[in-house]
């Protein structure tokens, strides 16, 4: 007797590149629509995918669902053995039976002087909790997965799964701090073990790039979004000069190879 | 092959494409007119192209869209810098030389322009949720523009400023302040040699209007996003009637601060919009029609 193993076509997520059963119209692992096409520019920015409402994605043995369009909310669906973490004021609403409790994350007086928060708390399931930062921009979902490491702008981290570790890096170089306009440290986050995922806020659109090794692109530090570590980013300066005092205009030189994310709406950082 | 004249920028267009190559307005899509005669301005689609030039433009996003410009190696454009995203290491920025610095400079205008040269790509975006609008102007073609609306503009087009001459004084003696509820300065955009295109960014959303000649209509202040400069603008104070309570606010906080907007001429409006500080008496003000109710 012959046995005839039906052929099954798994679709690949463009974005996070994990298999989805036939027929899905979200990826199961980032929430990304599998069943539009990519938004590619000229230049190769792509557009980080637009999550529709009430998309559901998972992660560990969690659940998270993306509701809202114009300021999206994250809502987790924590399993017992699972955990988030996340900045204190992105806490929208939670059920009273979720634990808090705080990460250390070190270099406590650091974080203070770098304008970042001193805390990073932690919840475990089970329970329901919910995020979302305060301002019109896209839910960017990224999932990494061993191995990998991500540099992340300052306030733009809304929430990590428990597997991903959470670090800070100082920004190297006089110039980068004066004028680099991206503060003094950003969070980065390192997969050593097991998968996790990774969300955070992106104010307005949010496209990101692929660079080429020793590819460079030139952006304004306030658009600066996310890139992975292996991206070199250095403040160089540019032949302008702007405002009365017709000071230096600086952008942030960014060398592959490597991932960049930018967001549209930003703070200039020569504006204030 | 055939032609259409687009809804929107009024200029002749393509009709086979999805969008007006021009201005980036959807084609086959039913224009939206509210009773009273506005036009809703559609939103450029994401990743639709503009050709200006021998070059072009791509809008990407739709919540805060990034206009995404392709140079060729002899077109140019020109913006604030703070409006520039990103731009590749092969074009060329360079400062654009303009007059007036300390005038405004006091009234908080870029003092700088930057200019970038083909070929490369650059990217400009603002920071508010809202809509790039698209005007491609026709040779000697002039529109007003608010301040701090302007994008950029291709190199071939002109740019001024000139005084408003929309003002009131509120206070006294040591305490006077002058107001300029649509800004000081207007920015003027001129088509001097050929046809160009003006990007605006509006804050919200974008509705259109065409005074017919003696037409008036009133609108907030800062709403305005541009004009014709064909239309003429006065400032209009408002007083509602006080049915006997307050009636020392009656020519205080209890009014309406309107620009009135005369035709002929194309009017355009932004749905985000700031309404003018109502605290003190108006002492002196620019040409006003004022009602009381």
């Amino acid at each position: 007797m012959t046995c005839y193993v039906p052929c099954v076509e798994m679709i690949q997520c463009r974005w996070c590149q994990a298999q989805n059963q036939p027929g899905a119209t979200s990826c199961m692992t980032c929430g990304a629509p599998l069943d539009e096409r990519d938004k590619v520019s000229d230049s190769g920015w792509r557009e980080a995918p637009r999550l529709r409402d009430m998309t559901e994605f998972r992660f560990s043995a969690s659940t998270c669902q993306v509701e809202g369009e114009l300021v999206p909310v994250a809502e987790v669906n924590l399993h017992p053995q699972d955990g988030v973490y996340f900045e204190h004021h992105v806490l929208l609403w939670k059920d009273e039976s979720v634990p808090l409790s705080s990460l250390n994350t070190g270099g406590g007086m650091k974080r203070s002087i770098g304008g970042m928060p001193h805390i990073v708390t932690v919840a475990n399931g089970p329970g329901r909790i919910a995020f979302s930062r305060d301002a019109p921009g896209e839910l960017v979902v990224l999932p990494l997965h061993p191995g990998m490491e991500l540099d992340v702008r300052e306030h733009a981290f809304l929430v990590a799964s428990h597997s991903i570790q959470y670090s800070f890096v100082r920004i190297k170089g006089l110039v980068n701090l004066l004028h680099g306009g991206n503060g003094m440290y950003m969070d980065r986050f390192v997969t050593s073990g097991h998968p996790g995922v990774l969300m955070l806020h992106g104010n307005g659109n949010v496209l990101e790039r692929t660079l080429r090794q020793g590819e460079k692109i030139l952006v304004e530090p306030g658009g600066f979004l996310y890139k992975d570590s292996a991206v070199r980013m250095e403040a160089v300066q540019m032949p302008l000069k702007t405002g009365f005092m017709r000071h230096g205009m600086y952008l942030a030189e960014m060398t592959g190879p490597g991932r960049v994310g930018i967001q549209s709406m930003y703070v200039h950082h020569h504006a204030d | 092959m055939n032609t259409y004249i687009c809804r929107y920028c009024r200029q002749p267009s393509d009709p086979n494409q999805p969008t007006c190559p021009l201005c980036g307005a959807p084609v086959d899509i039913r224009s939206h007119v509210s009773d009273t005669g506005w036009v809703e301005q559609p939103a450029i689609r994401d990743m639709a192209r503009l050709q200006f030039g021998q070059s072009h433009c791509q809008i990407a996003g739709t919540m805060v869209p990034v206009a995404e410009f392709s140079l060729a190696p002899s077109d140019m454009i020109y913006f604030s810098h703070h409006v520039l995203l990103w731009t590749d290491p092969d074009a060329r920025l360079g400062n654009m030389s303009m007059r007036g610095g300390w005038k405004r400079m006091m009234a908080g205008l870029p003092l700088i322009m930057v200019e970038a040269h083909g070929p490369g790509h650059v990217a400009l975006s603002d920071n508010h949720a809202g809509e790039v609008v698209a005007l491609p102007l026709q040779h000697g073609q002039q529109m007003w523009v608010r301040e701090h609306r302007f994008l950029c503009a291709t190199g071939n087009i002109g740019y001024d400023w000139n005084s408003n001459d929309v003002w009131y004084v509120t206070g006294t003696g040591d305490d006077q302040e002058t107001h300029y509820p649509m800004g000081q300065f207007g920015d003027v955009f001129t088509a001097r040699d050929a046809p160009g295109l003006l990007l605006l960014h509006s804050p919200g959303n974008t509705f259109i209007r065409d005074l017919h000649p003696g037409q008036s209509l009133l609108v907030q202040p800062s709403s305005l996003l541009y004009r014709d400069v064909s239309v003429r603008v006065n400032l209009h104070l408002e007083y509602p009637r006080n049915r006997g309570f307050a009636f020392w606010s009656n020519r205080w906080s209890y009014r309406n601060i309107w620009v009135r907007l005369h035709g002929p001429g194309r009017v355009a409006v932004q749905s985000v919009y700031q309404p003018p500080e109502d605290t003190e008496i108006i002492q002196r003000h620019s040409y006003a029609t004022t009602h009381h109710w």
